[in-house]
């Protein structure tokens, strides 16, 4: 190899590099607009971000995957659990937590940050990123629960859920409200004795919840709902 | 092969070196408590006062304090010798020195009362970052003009300045605030990757080609030759590579394509100077010792590939990345990179450079403890970031792949995370070995292994 061989290794593979990588650059940015819905980023969004930064949120949670793996990553959570759901973890995180191993700082947020920050994860969790992450995906979420839909729509926990109004702020496959978490998201963490007493009274677990008690449903009932969102996750759990 | 300093202004660097040392300790202090948060429950009012983002921020600024320090000592150690000259304002290191130490103490200080911009890795605030502009600017002013006053230009001093002046430009992308969060990630790897991947791999050549001529003798043309060749691929790769970061964050899909093929070869470079450092090491004048700098040395070629390279190819195709992102993978890539690329080259400099600057006989030195600093820090990184591996891939397949909440599938991930604990506690006990070896170095006991006549000192020609 010869000194101006390599100065030519050298050149070439920078410059090509480089101009593939600022090409994309101006491409990315025409393309930005439409994929993070940039229309909808209002100041409120934009507030929303400053206190994300200033409570440091991003060193304990990944949002887009980045940031610290300490806790949930955030890009879909406002789809995930639901707007009544964030907003009781920013308010008293340590009542939202007070049965997990692992906890979340109180930072007595005033109640404009955390409607600020409610509006950040709302238009975060519309940035169009090819389906990441994939355990937020809705089109497996789709495809999971639309099999079990077809039958479970004979089924009497089903429509006791459709009877009692449920899908108006939880959802479930591609319908349904997005103020309380994802029936199966539920149903991946909680088992069907959980939920039936949480249907029975749920201050007495969340203190704060929206959700109102289900104490005209009898026992059994009660229990079916909680076996009814159990079996949604199944068919991703151990056997 | 030179065994001393030549000019005094030189003699900067041991003060660099010296904050850079002890500041590393204090991040595997930090780091400890770091890893511990995932094993055991933290009560939830130590986490309302000193909570786990507090610590991973000052845990991640003191790494890249530490390593920058030593970036910038190693410059001030090199340039006069290249350029045959005194540096041209040796006071002025002083006072960047000053400035510097004095925003980390700041910026942690700050953190632990929140005072904090909230930006992994870019967390301090605005008007320190304003200081560490004005530090870098003095930095740069005062090595360029030492270089410029001598006009005696070669492929080391250029690929330094050029690492040094394209690391200090990138700095400023992280400074704004952007409205969009994707713009904001986009620009944030701006910072991240074109350090690591590009800026620090420049620096990294300069050191290692300047280690190579000094310590082996090689023919300097050989050596610059293969720098050029080194850097053309690293950059080749690096630019476009950024690409690997961006599959997900909302930018348009060709990013999948371009950052997976460009990123697929980040391995060729490293590979490269692998062989690179192995060829030197066998055409040098033989007269390998201080062998423990040469352990060094051999351990980085190895760990840079390893970690940065393999471990790095293992998640960068997007098919796998889509499973991977965000996970404890990406810390165990994070950890055997930044250790076998960045810790050990900088070790490798101190274990060089610190005997000179101490005038030790024939820059040989009393190295029993320094071994045992190396063996247990090393098998205490690759060991956490194994441990860092499984967790990973245990996080991936659960949560990811089965689709399991979050915290189900962090349930069995802690008895990884207590391995990797384990293995941090012994990373401590080799780092304060190696921070007290190196500190307290003392000439080769008289008898020792090898009498210096087996080795005749190379001809001075050598050097020239």
């Amino acid at each position: 190899m010869t000194d101006r061989l390599a100065k030519w290794i050298f050149w070439a593979g920078t410059l090509t590099s480089l101009a593939v990588f600022l090409a994309m650059t101006v491409q990315t940015h025409r393309s930005f607009g439409a994929l993070t819905h940039a229309d909808a980023l209002d100041d409120h969004v934009v507030a929303g971000k400053r206190a994300f930064e200033r409570h440091n949120c991003n060193d304990c949670h990944t949002i887009l995957g980045f940031g610290a793996y300490y806790a949930p990553d955030l890009t879909r959570a406002y789809a995930r659990v639901g707007e009544d759901a964030v907003r009781r973890r920013l308010e008293a995180p340590e009542v939202a937590f007070a049965a997990s191993y692992r906890k979340m700082p109180q930072q007595h947020l005033r109640p404009q940050e955390i409607d600020d920050l409610v509006a950040f994860l709302r238009w975060v969790s519309n940035i169009e990123n090819h389906d990441w992450p994939p355990q937020d995906s809705p089109n497996r979420w789709k495809a999971s629960t639309d099999r079990l839909l077809a039958s479970a729509s004979m089924s009497p926990p089903a429509a006791l859920v459709q009877q009692e109004g449920c899908l108006a702020c939880h959802s479930l496959g591609g319908t349904g409200g997005t103020l309380a978490p994802r029936f199966e998201w539920i149903g991946g963490r909680r088992d069907a004795e959980f939920v039936a007493r949480y249907l029975a009274d749920p201050q007495a677990i969340s203190p704060g919840s929206r959700m109102p008690a289900f104490g005209n449903l009898s026992e059994g009932q009660r229990l079916m709902i909680g076996e009814f969102l159990v079996s949604l996750a199944a068919d991703r759990r151990a056997p | 092969m030179t065994t001393t300093v030549v000019y005094r202004s030189q003699r900067i660097a041991y003060a660099y070196f010296a904050l850079a040392l002890v500041l590393f300790a204090l991040q595997i202090v930090v780091g400890l408590w770091v890893a511990l948060q995932y094993v055991v429950t933290v009560p939830q009012h130590v986490v309302d006062v000193f909570p786990f983002s507090t610590a991973r921020a000052i845990h991640t600024n003191l790494l890249v304090l530490w390593l920058l320090l030593g970036f910038m000592g190693a410059t001030f150690y090199l340039v006069p010798e290249e350029a045959e000259r005194e540096l041209a304002w040796p006071r002025l290191a002083v006072v960047q020195l000053v400035a510097l130490a004095a925003t980390g103490v700041t910026a942690i200080v700050g953190f632990l009362f929140g005072w904090i911009q909230g930006r992994p890795l870019l967390e301090i605030p605005t008007a320190l970052d304003f200081v560490v502009v004005a530090a870098a600017l003095l930095f740069l002013a005062n090595v360029g003009v030492t270089l410029w006053r001598a006009r005696r230009w070669n492929a080391v001093q250029g690929t330094l300045v050029g690492g040094l002046v394209f690391l200090a430009l990138m700095y400023l992308f992280g400074m704004p605030f952007y409205r969009n969060l994707a713009m904001d990630w986009y620009y944030w790897w701006w910072v991240i990757h074109l350090w690591v991947e590009g800026a620090w791999e420049l620096v990294t050549a300069a050191m290692v080609a300047f280690m190579m001529i000094k310590l082996t003798g090689v023919d300097r043309r050989i050596v610059e030759r293969w720098l050029y060749v080194e850097l053309g691929l690293f950059l080749f790769t690096g630019l476009a590579g950024t690409g690997h970061h961006y599959y997900w964050l909302g930018a348009p899909r060709a990013w999948l394509w371009i950052g997976g093929a460009f990123s697929a070869l980040e391995p060729l470079p490293i590979l490269l100077m692998l062989w690179d450092t192995w060829r030197a090491t066998k055409d040098g004048d033989g007269t390998l010792r201080p062998r423990l700098t040469w352990l060094y040395v051999g351990a980085m070629a190895v760990l840079h590939f390893v970690g940065a390279g393999l471990f790095g190819f293992a998640h960068t195709l997007p098919q796998i990345n889509y499973y991977t992102h965000g996970s404890q993978v990406t810390t165990s890539h994070g950890h055997l990179s930044f250790f076998g690329a960045y810790v050990l080259l900088n070790l490798a400099f101190f274990y060089f450079a610190i005997p000179r600057l101490k005038g030790l006989p024939g820059a040989r030195y009393d190295a029993r403890l320094g071994y045992w600093g190396f063996w247990m820090t090393t098998l205490g990184v690759v060991g956490m970031s194994l441990a860092f591996a499984v967790a990973g891939v245990l996080q991936t397949y659960l949560e990811r792949v089965r689709g399991e909440p979050y915290m189900v599938a962090q349930q069995p991930m802690r008895f990884w995370m207590l391995v990797v604990f384990l293995h941090g506690l012994v990373v401590l006990a080799g780092v304060v070995t190696i921070v007290t070896h190196l500190l307290t170095l003392k000439p080769e006991r008289a008898g020792a292994v090898v009498p210096l006549p087996a080795t005749p000192p190379a001809p001075a020609a050598r050097t020239a």
